[in-house]
């Protein structure tokens, strides 16, 4: 089962010999796209989109708004292209930060409005684009992710996704877990460090 | 102070601080270059929590982005490495310092008993939902979809989805909050009819996903502001009007 999603990565897809473009790595598309390639932007659009639009859409849990978030944070990976520093991290992880931030200031400030509670009702709708998700996404990285969150300790885990994929200030995660604020920032660290030893490298693609 | 200040490393690398936490963490980050690897290091892993939130994104998400990049301008290099600027507006910016300040305020004892009754509300709104999502899924996913888009002229967007295979169609408001006092009214028009009321967001609701049965047949859909609960005729100018034909 686990072989047969590794087969489909679109990433594999893409690195057949003599079959559409040469793989394609974030770092030398987002080079490309500092030059102004926007064929190069069209492709790391490619590369990188589900992961932003999905990470996007877990934080705001509404696929209508995550929509317009991903096109704010793809186009300012666009209009900062040429200030990612390789020196301080991999591109996509860059992407990546560019995304969440956009995704929790969103989030915040949609806090203050009573809708949220009503908005569960669209939150639990999934587009027929996850179907197609299902088919192609990368299974093994999934996994992975998984397994290290549960090896993590269960203040640990609860601290780091309430933040990360909720897009909770630290002071609001340690109100929802009952726990003094020091300790909820220590568990994020140490939980994040015990994640990074778990992971291994840096993201993938 | 430092050691205070440092503290705070994992909740900065998931986003979890505030902006005034994060600008003066920015500024212990560039007296302090073990802790800029420690970031580095960090936000790399916190990123590789995205794999897991593989979703494929509309299609024509891809062709709006791409146009909106061919008329924006790309920044030039900084040599003195900066942060990536938030380029929020100002607007969100106050709207997200007052979300933080509502959150404090009502913060405190009232929060679990709040928790409570969310969760029980959550899942009655969650279980009708799940019948609104089948539908939802079938018209989107229909052979013959189509999709028309329409900025909403107080701020953001408004698609519709039509299926005449299906006779119903999907609208999905995502719009900036509507002013005090109002709230977003959905409407169809028919050919010589008058608007017909289709849906009624809540106070302090911007975003909704709505399906109407029988779409097809109409020419538009309009979207009003309207006193809460709704009017039984639109109050004019409408904010967005969704030609069909």
């Amino acid at each position: 089962m686990a072989e047969r999603g590794v087969g489909r990565r679109p990433e594999h897809l893409a690195a057949v010999p003599g079959v559409g473009p040469p793989p394609a790595d974030a770092g030398d598309l987002l080079r490309e796209v500092a030059r102004g390639d926007e064929k190069a932007f069209g492709r790391l659009y490619d590369l990188v989109a589900p992961r932003v639009y999905g990470l996007i859409r877990r934080v705001l849990r509404d696929p209508a708004q995550a929509e317009e978030v991903t096109q704010e944070a793809l186009v300012e990976v666009w209009r900062m292209a040429a200030r990612f520093d390789p020196a301080r991290g991999s591109a996509t992880s860059w992407i990546f930060t560019i995304a969440h931030r956009r995704a929790v200031d969103r989030v915040r400030s949609e806090q203050a409005a009573s809708e949220r509670t009503i908005r569960v009702g669209v939150a639990s709708v999934d587009t027929p684009y996850d179907a197609v998700a299902d088919e192609v996404s990368g299974r093994l990285e999934r996994q992975q992710v998984r397994r290290c969150l549960d090896d993590l300790t269960e203040l640990q885990r609860q601290a780091v996704t309430l933040a990360y994929y909720q897009g909770h200030s630290y002071p609001r995660v340690a109100e929802l877990l009952g726990t003094p604020l020091p300790t909820v920032k220590t568990r994020m660290r140490d939980g994040l460090i015990r994640l990074r030893d778990c992971m291994g490298t840096g993201a993938s693609a | 102070m430092t050691t205070e200040i440092h503290s705070l490393v994992g909740a900065y690398v998931l986003d979890a601080v505030d902006d005034i936490e994060r600008a003066s963490f920015e500024r212990h980050l560039r007296e302090c270059e073990s802790c800029r690897s420690e970031v580095t290091e960090l936000s790399e892993t916190a990123a590789r929590l995205a794999d897991n939130t593989w979703s494929v994104p509309p299609p024509w998400l891809r062709e709006n982005v791409l146009s909106e990049v061919g008329r924006t301008r790309q920044l030039p290099p900084v040599v003195e490495g900066a942060p990536p600027a938030r380029t929020a507006s100002r607007w969100r910016r106050f709207t997200a310092a007052a979300a933080a300040v509502v959150a404090a305020v009502g913060a405190g004892s009232a929060v679990y008993v709040v928790q409570d009754q969310r969760v029980r509300e959550e899942q009655r709104v969650a279980e009708a939902a799940r019948a609104n999502e089948a539908r939802i899924r079938t018209i989107l996913a229909a052979p013959d979809v189509v999709l028309k888009k329409q900025d909403v002229s107080t701020g953001g967007r408004v698609t519709v989805a039509t299926s005449r295979l299906h006779d119903a169609g999907v609208v999905i408001l995502a719009a900036e909050a509507a002013p005090t006092g109002r709230v977003y009214q959905l409407w169809t028009i028919r050919p010589g009819g008058a608007p017909v009321p289709a849906a009624v967001l809540n106070e302090g609701q911007a975003a909704d996903v709505v399906v109407l049965e029988g779409l097809p047949g109409a020419t538009d859909v309009g979207v009003t502001l309207e006193p809460p609960k709704g009017s039984p005729t639109p109050t004019l100018p409408m904010v967005a009007d969704v030609k069909l034909v």
